[in-house]
């Protein structure tokens, strides 16, 4: 040091003085600094430089010179409501528990009552159909309607979450909903009929909506100046129903006179009655006879569908075996086994079929152009030898999907694996969107204006089915490789865990629950990647930084410097 | 090392972690000013500061369980600022990508010590501000963790992935390139102190 008689010309350095000036030295050494600053007059202007310019750069930092934007105060209003969420879906989630009692203990016991002579209308039914909201909107929607409606405010909610707070909004929805589930019954034109077989005679009329549950056969003959709901073993309606049909039944006859549209699903649909609006049906055979009319569009998804009379507008056909042999007013997209289009066959708009089997075509059919034809590749048995070349072939698949989408959206992606490490959550989570968003979906489906965002939360859900397993593969790489918070890392670990998950999933017997469980996780880390990525006060908590274990204390560096 | 103003809020800490909403509102409303001012000095741009001071409340809140409530709740809050920031600047390839033993061969030069006072009794807080703005993300990183949360040399070398020795270094790096910026020029830095 510069104490020593050869040493009187050697000054002390920047970095020794600066461990001085920031107490990093230990004593010793902090003796002989000081010594040497008391008779250097060089070094102890430096010394003396470096402890002002700590001063100022401690008050440049410290100086309040912005306010905190309005958007984290914001968001501090929006911290101190984050648990709301919680209680809205505990009350939705109390409210499916009380209907699920409901259904298991107070309706069998009701009906038991029933029996005993104590008759009595279905409780739930009067709840639903005979509140004071139910009826203002009669005209306008139905149930499945008003669950889509409130089903969307919940979405909508969720997503424009940055101009509402959501919590709320969601403890609304839930608590709008069962509010209007349990308001009391007013003044109600709903007709509301159980029984083994229920009729409605030729010169009668019903005032407003029919529901009818628990019927074995339901005869319309008269007339329903409303919406009729039924859920029966059979339905026949050769009367009037001025608003929509819909049923849930084993077979199904419409040969009267429909004003709005048929929606429902039931074991065979018979239409030569005419339905002025539109037809959307899940059934194992639909029928149209030759002097059935659809005013609207047709949708459809069957396994036998004959279609001879007429349909306003476009077809959009699920049909294993689909037989046109009437008049289509637009387009026909088909897709099944077989196609057959008899010489009756008038179709305006052009048609699309993907099938197995090409079509036949009568060549006394009038299309406006020919058939679009596109074969439908048959898929490789699990007993086949190249269903494992498949699988192989699928696996790239995944991995180049899991690249192209670890790439575009790198961040949710990382977000995602880092959610997935919540084993229990993301399950939970997974069984409850696995099953619950394909529900929702169509039952938005259902309703008119629901119907896009059902199809399109439909492919989104398709989609993460996929996404979900490479999710999952991205997390069993990390068990193996290593944690990394990196891109290209993360990439080759999806790749190396894809492999072995895809891999596992090929196991006999076991591979196909491997595969649900993969589904079940990964969706769920994504749903939960999801929601913290629009609900700010529950995100994840990410990957520390990579730390170097810390030098022991009291290290210190530097020394003496020639001048 | 507490926030400005702020005790040790144990009892609201420990609220919070039972997920009281009202605890952790106060607990927000408490730091949150200051570690946007950490975020502000540290980040290039206020809507980067923005980001991060939501996402490290984020983290907290999930975080909040691995706290030590024997140890300082600010020092603790910083930390975990730090890291976030600077995983932030690493993921943008802000961050200087020196290897730490490039930094124990690079020779520091020294300044002349009237020239240096000189700039320090010329220069304002808020042109240290500006120049701060000009420094690359570790040596800015170093000064804002040093000199705003008074974080300690061990912490710091933790943060920055550093070995604690070289730690010295970095801010002294750190000052120069201050120095730099505030003179606009290398000028300083020339010539000894013989």
């Amino acid at each position: 040091m510069s104490e020593l008689p050869e040493d009187k010309m050697k000054h002390l350095d920047e970095m020794t003085l600066l461990l001085y000036v920031e107490r990093q030295m230990d004593r010793a050494r902090g003796l002989e600094v000081s010594a040497h600053t008391q008779e250097c007059d060089a070094c102890r202007t430096l010394l003396r430089a470096l402890e002002r310019e700590s001063r100022l750069l401690t008050r440049a930092m410290l100086e309040e010179d912005e306010p905190l934007p309005s958007r984290l105060a914001q968001f501090q209003e929006r911290a101190r409501r984050s648990m709301q969420w919680i209680w809205g879906l505990v009350f939705g989630l109390a409210a499916t528990g009380a209907y699920a009692l409901y259904e298991g203990y107070i309706q069998p016991w009701q009906q038991q009552l029933e029996q005993a002579g104590f008759g009595g209308s279905n409780l739930l039914g009067l709840l639903i159909f005979q509140g004071a909201m139910w009826k203002g909107w009669q005209s306008v929607v139905t149930l499945l309607e008003v669950v889509a409606m409130v089903t969307l405010a919940g979405l909508g909610a969720m997503f424009f979450r940055r101009r509402i707070r959501r919590g709320s909004a969601l403890a609304l929805v839930f608590a709008g909903l069962c509010t209007m589930l349990a308001l009391p019954t007013g003044a109600s034109a709903t007709e509301f009929r159980k029984g083994d077989i229920v009729t409605v005679g030729p010169e009668e009329t019903i005032k407003g909506d029919m529901y009818v549950t628990g019927a074995r056969r339901v005869r319309i003959e008269g007339t329903v100046d409303g919406d009729l709901i039924v859920f029966c073993e059979s339905l026949d309606v050769s009367g009037h129903v001025a608003g929509d049909v819909i049923n849930f039944s084993q077979s199904a006859r419409i040969s009267g006179r429909v004003d709005g549209n048929v929606r429902g699903a039931n074991n065979n649909l018979t239409i030569t009655g005419t339905v002025s609006k539109n037809v959307l049906t899940f059934e194992e055979t639909l029928t149209i006879d030759p002097a059935g009319k659809v005013g609207g569009s047709l949708t459809n998804v069957s396994a036998n569908l004959g279609m001879e009379g007429s349909v306003g507008r476009d077809a959009l056909l699920f049909a294993a075996h689909a037989n046109l042999d009437g008049k289509i007013g637009g387009g026909v997209r088909v897709k099944g086994d077989s196609l057959s289009i008899g010489s009756a066959a008038v179709i305006d708009g052009p048609v699309h079929f993907e099938g197995r089997n090409r079509p036949e075509v009568s060549s006394s059919a009038k299309l406006a152009s020919p058939v679009d034809f596109k074969q439908m590749e048959k898929k490789a048995s699990y007993r086949e030898s190249s269903y494992y070349v498949w699988q192989v072939i699928w696996a790239a698949a995944f991995i180049l999907f899991g690249l192209v989408l670890f790439s575009l959206m790198p961040k949710f992606a990382q977000d995602t694996v880092v959610a997935a490490e919540q084993i229990g959550v993301t399950s939970g989570l997974g069984v409850l969107v696995l099953f619950g968003v394909p529900i929702a979906a169509c039952i938005a489906c259902i309703t008119v204006v629901g119907l896009f965002i059902g199809l399109s939360t439909l492919f989104v859900w398709y989609a993460s089915l996929y996404f979900a397993q490479i999710i999952v593969g991205a997390v069993v790489g990390q068990w193996l490789m290593g944690r990394t918070s990196e891109l290209w890392p993360l990439i080759g670990r999806m790749a190396v865990g894809l492999a072995i998950v895809r891999l596992c999933t090929t196991i006999p017997h076991v591979g196909g629950w491997v595969k649900f469980a993969a589904i079940l996780w990964g969706i769920g880390a994504i749903s939960l990647s999801i929601y913290r990525r629009f609900q700010p006060v529950m995100a994840p908590s990410g990957p520390a930084a990579p730390y170097t274990p810390p030098m022991p204390p009291n290290t210190t560096l530097g020394g003496a410097q020639p001048a | 090392m507490n926030a400005p103003g702020i005790t040790e809020p144990t009892e609201v800490i420990t609220r919070a972690r039972a997920g009281d909403a009202e605890a952790w509102g106060q607990l927000y409303h408490d730091y949150a000013p200051a570690i946007f001012r950490f975020c502000r000095r540290a980040l290039p741009t206020r809507e980067d500061a923005e980001d991060a001071t939501m996402e490290i409340f984020m983290k907290l809140k999930s975080k909040l369980v691995q706290y030590d409530a024997t140890r300082s709740f600010s020092a603790w809050l910083y930390k975990v600022a730090a890291n976030h920031c600077w995983d932030m600047l690493r993921r943008r390839k802000i961050r200087q990508d020196k290897e730490t033993d490039d930094l124990e061969n690079v020779p520091l030069e020294h300044p002349d010590p009237s020239q240096l006072e000189q700039l320090i009794e010329q220069r304002t807080s808020e042109e240290v501000r500006k120049a701060l703005d000009k420094m690359g993300g570790r040596a800015r990183m170093a000064l804002v963790m040093r000199y705003y949360s008074d974080m300690s040399y061990d912490e710091i070398a933790d943060a920055l992935g550093v070995r604690r020795a070289f730690v010295g270094v970095v801010l002294l790096r750190a000052r120069h390139e201050l120095r730099q910026a505030l003179e606009g020029n290398a000028a300083l830095a020339a010539g000894g102190v013989s």
